[in-house]
């Protein structure tokens, strides 16, 4: 009677642990259209990294997100498969504690410093898996452009350059900057008669903040404001709307991501504070691009200006985006990949 | 859109190119591997001494009633359909159950009451991208409400859980060194519960269907706790001599 019940059983988890060895083991590696999924196991954490594209030249951009907490395959939009994955390798990372990524590491562990590790770690698997002759690009949105500035102040020697998009080297200074960006922005809208109670309204909150000492329920407000500005911006005509988004609806656990997200971003507070590379940039001597929307409310174009001075790179360029606010990839797509593929085809 | 050199080239210069619009607390570190895999050796262990001392029993002929008269076993889908899908099976062993009567209008109701101990093993798979694979074996217990039409309203508490996470190709990165890890994953301690209805087949060999919310919990992860959320859809059956 025993083995009646046993051999059934046995047969499930036969069949279970063959079913999931056969789709655990990957496709045999193919440079022209690469579709990979990598783990890199690093201080406690494992983090998935997507990679898709052509990577015959061994030509890898690998993409920062913003959040923290945002998600690696958020780039990944209609723009990037068509254009920039057909001439290059793309890698779309999750960092530590967003997205898939999963590991077990204190609160303490959860710092840019480690996260810069880990995109350093990243680059070392690329090379262990597609050989030492890989080269590296390395791109950053909004936080994802503050995390590939730290990285960078520890090891630039494996990339060719380094393309920021809305990113700030210091996170909590983007508060001010916001507070007179509002302003400029509310005043200039009035003036065109675009949505006036409404900017006036933005006027009104500016003036009720502290413009002596940041706190974070004022930069929450802040932050908040510049999304909703932003769609008013794009209501009224004046940036175009963002809609070249990639869709991640199937490709994340939602709770997952949505848990993860906003985990990090109660423990981001504690150490955005302590963030400030103005005083180092000069040490980031690598080709770089800046890529900022005309009209960003939530990091101003004032940063990339700022950069762009302070910058210790030679070759060094700022593009405005005239009809963008924070994400220029999604408003002006083809603008975007035309300067991206510039940027990497004269530095590769 | 505006192009700006830098001021350091002495070309610092705004060309302008015509714009084309496009509309278009800290956590203690509970479990680490090690510790979880004694969890699951636990949990093993506890299974395999629950069917040990029931199959004592039923081959005993010590009056008590066989195992396998007292216990059902069950198998069905678990996932929340967009992201994760998989496979779950289970025993539930009876261990007391109670008739209550009610009396009512149209005369007395009978509802039965069970206390049952549970043990599932389960499978679950984002195929997408295989980033979210993970083998689960949870134990617990369940109680049970079945009037007498055979609606079923279930209540299922696992405290005893483990959750071991595989992932695809992984290199752990030490130093300079990154080297492939075999079978990569993590373990997690993960409880369970879950809250559902379902429907008594009587007399028949599949005996009844459910379908179940549950809330399975993983942690340490990252640097908390984690939640997921599955449907579980499935069959029981028993596996009785017929009489």
């Amino acid at each position: 009677m025993q083995m009646k019940i046993i051999t059934p059983i046995s047969r499930t988890i036969v069949f279970l642990i063959t079913g999931f060895l056969a789709f655990s083991c990957s496709l045999e590696d193919d440079l022209e259209s690469l579709d990979d999924t990598v783990f890199v196991r690093h201080k406690k954490a494992d983090m998935p990294a997507y990679i898709y594209g052509n990577g015959t030249e061994k030509v890898f951009l690998i993409t920062l997100h913003g959040g923290p907490g945002g998600v690696g395959l958020g780039f990944r939009s209609p723009m990037f498969k068509k254009r920039i994955e057909k001439e290059y390798a793309v890698v779309y990372f999750d960092q530590r504690g967003s997205g898939m990524s999963q590991g077990s590491y204190t609160e303490e562990e959860l710092t840019i410093d480690i996260m810069a590790e880990d995109v350093l770690a990243l680059v070392k698997v690329l090379k262990a898996k597609y050989g030492t002759d890989a080269r590296f690009f390395l791109l950053g949105h909004s936080y994802g452009g503050t995390l590939g500035t730290a990285t960078l102040l520890k090891d630039q020697e494996d990339f060719l350059g380094w393309i920021e998009i809305g990113g700030s080297n210091h996170p909590y200074g983007v508060y001010f900057a916001n507070l007179t960006n509002h302003t400029r922005v509310a005043n200039e809208q009035i003036a065109l008669g675009n949505s006036i109670n409404y900017w006036q309204s933005v006027k009104a909150l500016v003036l009720g903040m502290d413009n002596t000492t940041r706190n974070d329920t004022d930069s929450r407000k802040l932050n908040f404001e510049a999304n909703t500005a932003e769609k008013r911006l794009a209501n009224d005509g004046v940036i175009n709307r963002e809609t070249n988004k990639a869709d991640i609806a199937f490709e994340y656990n939602l709770l997952t991501a949505y848990w993860n997200t906003r985990t990090i971003q109660s423990i981001e507070r504690r150490f955005f504070g302590e963030i400030n590379y103005s005083d180092r940039l000069s040490e980031i001597t690598l080709p770089t691009l800046l890529l900022w929307g005309k009209y960003d409310m939530i990091v101003p174009a004032t940063f990339g200006t700022s950069i762009l001075e302070n910058i210790g790179a030679t070759t060094k360029e700022l593009v405005i985006f005239e009809r963008s606010g924070h994400s220029p990839m999604a408003s002006e797509p083809n603008l975007f990949a035309d300067e991206v593929l510039r940027f990497m085809e004269l530095h590769k | 859109m505006r192009r700006y050199t830098s001021p350091a080239n002495r070309n610092f210069k705004a060309t302008i190119i015509d714009p084309i619009p496009e509309r278009n607390a800290s956590t203690t570190v509970l479990h680490s591997d090690q510790d979880s895999l004694c969890l699951l050796k636990g949990c093993l262990l506890f299974l395999l001494l629950s069917s040990t001392t029931f199959y004592a029993q039923a081959e005993n002929g010590n009056g008590s009633v066989p195992f396998l008269e007292k216990t059902e076993f069950k198998v069905g889908y678990t996932g929340n359909f967009f992201w994760n899908n998989g496979l779950t099976i289970g025993a539930e062993y009876l261990w007391k159950e109670k008739l209550k009567a009610k009396e009512r209008k149209r005369g007395n109701r009978i509802n039965t009451h069970q206390f049952l101990f549970n043990a599932n093993l389960g499978f679950t798979a984002n195929f997408s991208t295989k980033t979210d694979t993970g083998l689960f074996t949870n134990a617990g217990i369940t109680w049970r409400r079945t009037n007498k039409k055979g609606k079923q309203f279930s209540i299922e508490l696992n405290p005893i859980g483990y959750y071991r996470s595989f992932l695809p190709e992984t290199y752990e990165v030490k130093g300079d060194r990154a080297e492939k890890v075999f079978l990569a994953g993590r373990g997690f301690y993960a409880p369970s519960l879950s809250v559902g209805l379902g429907k008594r087949r009587e007399g028949k060999k599949l005996s009844g269907r459910y379908f179940n919310m549950n809330l399975l919990l993983r942690t340490p992860f990252n640097s908390g706790t984690i939640p997921s959320i599955s449907f579980q859809y499935g069959y029981r059956f028993h596996l009785k001599k017929k009489k």
